[in-house]
């Protein structure tokens, strides 16, 4: 069963079209990538699946719903999104921070029950941040706020996890920790992951399917053994490079016109 | 770890509770007049005239428990100010509510309005007026201005308050000196007579009101901190949330500014300094800072009636000659060990 569907979505800020005509179906228990340049749509198609933001035309389904049919709260308790880093004008502690994913849990009441509070400790122990818990958000390093974003998400504990370059300020180790952990909430808690990544390399050791966008429209879709061997990304991103085979899937190192290994 | 529960609220407010009461206590013996707690206590006596009870029964009593509401309404609307529209520069007059009102003012002043409605004096009434009527203005074109609500409302206000400001400019150039003076007094802040007693709770009860929903709404508020997608997408419903909020800081507001005219700094400083004692989790915050912001305007009622005696200086001189320094001392206090992004 398609757990999501974007039929021929179009979107632009303005007169500026950003996505335009896209239709994509993602199956429930999957691990989705999407990658493209800047500019592409990548943290828009995010946004119309969260319904923040609204298409001009088309449709964006949730277990063939509208997602503009859900209310806050009923599509709270399905998707969570991590989206790039936003600093709060006023600092909270970071547990606190983790806390407000269970906003939807606490059903409007004053105080979190002790069942919020062990559930942010989990997502905080499964982002390695529990010893960060009483620091305050603005205190930290980009990389450590991000670790935080995503416990906060975890906590939110929704079948869908959307996250917008949650490893764009991780350390190589945090990185892997945060793939690792995703698949191992797809693999044991049965979620779906939609998430948005430049690390093309990293992604294709852990996602199932990959979508290449660029400006606005699908340019490749398949699994990272199909997009490593299309030349696609080459041809999208305007850049050469190498491809190797690591294990059983493949990468590519892009390299610059001055880098080592081209100049002269 | 360190939370919030309702152990820990219960006694960080019943503590700012008992300050606040032994401050309103001390400060209904300061004034120009001495008076004696004994005759206080006293009562009416046989005669039916005891003079301290008088002063404190008729003059004292009712302009502490006024002070005490402005200050709580002004610090409590200043929270939420700042946090709807994610601005630490934001103040309870933001939204044009100050020209309004100060229009308002100006206009009852200048018509010679004599006329009163329940024991409200007409400059009273159209300091409300205008407040509310600046507010619904801001309001309306901040929506009407679309996507980013934040920016649109704070253009708004910038809009109203400079077409406002230059109406009262015009009049005050065509006022009357004795116009002048009383409006004057107004707009830098100072607490009106109240006769009626039953007002003064009905008021009171008003903000009370307003505190108990904007704390309600602590958690959702802690939630718009990380900006308006954000919390719609872990299921704020922010359109309801913004709009009771907003509508009972502007009310409340509005009552404090009816009641005292423009004291400025209670609803900027008092947010900031309790934020840096005690955090940012609203829950706890918009009630500590009523009680914050009622103790602190207490105190400078009290100094405003006992600075200059037997001559009164306007409340709002006192708040932005103590609140500056005071807040100062507390920034270098907290912030040792701390930036400013932590407020």
């Amino acid at each position: 069963m398609n757990l999501i569907e974007f039929q021929n979505v179009s979107f632009a800020y303005g007169t500026q079209p950003v996505l335009h005509d896209l239709s994509v179906k993602i199956e429930a228990n999957s691990f989705w990538t999407i990658i493209g340049p800047n500019g592409s749509g990548k943290s828009t198609f995010l946004g119309l699946l969260s319904n923040i933001l609204h298409p001009q035309k088309g449709m964006v389904l949730l277990e063939n719903t509208p997602v503009s049919q859900y209310s806050g709260p009923s599509l709270a308790s399905k998707i969570a999104l991590v989206r790039q880093e936003f600093i709060p004008v006023y600092g909270f502690s970071v547990f606190q921070t983790v806390l407000m994913g269970r906003f939807n849990y606490s059903k409007g009441l004053l105080f979190e029950s002790e069942g919020d509070r062990q559930a942010a400790k989990d997502a905080l122990e499964a982002t390695d941040t529990l010893d960060l818990a009483d620091r305050s958000i603005s205190h930290l390093s980009g990389g450590e706020r991000q670790r935080v974003f995503v416990a906060r998400a975890l906590a939110q504990e929704t079948p869908i996890l959307l996250l917008d370059e949650p490893t764009s300020h991780l350390d190589l180790k945090h990185q892997v920790k945060i793939f690792d952990l995703l698949k191992q909430m797809q693999m044991q808690k049965g979620k779906t992951i939609v998430l948005v990544s430049h690390d093309v390399n990293l992604a294709c050791q852990y996602t199932d399917n990959v979508l290449l966008l660029d400006r606005g429209q699908k340019a490749f879709f398949g699994t990272p053994a199909e997009i490593m061997g299309s030349g696609r990304i080459e041809s999208v991103f305007q850049v050469t490079g190498f491809h190797g085979t690591i294990g059983k899937g493949g990468f590519f190192m892009p390299l610059g016109r001055l880098s080592k290994d081209k100049s002269p | 770890m360190n939370i919030l529960t309702p152990q820990k609220l219960f006694v960080r407010l019943l503590l700012a509770a008992i300050v606040l009461a032994i401050l309103m206590s001390a400060c209904m013996f300061v004034g120009s007049e001495p008076i004696s707690f004994g005759k206080v206590l006293e009562g009416p006596g046989p005669s039916g005239f005891n003079l301290d009870y008088t002063i404190f029964m008729q003059v004292r009593l009712p302009r502490v428990i006024l002070a005490a509401i402005v200050g709580a309404a002004l610090a409590c609307a200043g929270v939420i100010f700042q946090t709807i529209l994610r601005n630490p520069l934001a103040d309870p007059y933001i939204l044009g509510i100050s020209s309004g009102a100060g229009l308002g003012i100006m206009l009852a002043v200048m018509l010679g309005w004599t006329w009163s409605f329940a024991g409200l004096s007409p400059v009273m009434l159209a300091a409300f007026a205008g407040a509310m009527a600046a507010v619904w203005l801001v309001w309306g074109i901040g929506r009407f201005t679309g996507r980013s609500q934040v920016t649109g409302l704070l253009l708004a206000g910038v809009v109203v308050n400079a077409f406002f400001s230059a109406v009262i400019m015009f009049l005050t150039s065509i006022a009357k000196a004795f116009q002048l003076q009383t409006t004057l007094f107004w707009l830098m802040g100072s607490f009106a007579e109240i006769e009626n007693t039953n007002l003064l709770f009905a008021f009171g009860g008003v903000c009370l009101a307003g505190i108990v929903v904007l704390m309600l709404l602590g958690t959702r508020l802690n939630l718009l901190s990380y900006g308006a997608d954000q919390a719609r997408a872990m299921g704020v419903p922010i359109e309801q949330t913004c709009r009771l909020a907003f509508a009972c800081a502007a009310l409340m507001t509005a009552v404090a500014v009816s009641l005292s005219g423009l004291i400025g700094f209670v609803g900027l400083i008092v947010p900031h300094a309790v934020r840096l004692v005690a955090g940012s989790d609203h829950r706890q915050l918009i009630p500590l800072s009523a009680l914050t912001g009622a103790s602190f305007l207490v105190v400078a009622d009290a100094a405003a009636r006992f600075v200059a005696a037997p001559a009164m200086l306007p409340v709002g001189v006192i708040t932005a000659l103590t609140g500056g320094p005071f807040f100062l001392f507390l920034l270098i206090r907290y912030t040792k060990n701390i930036h400013w992004g932590h407020l």
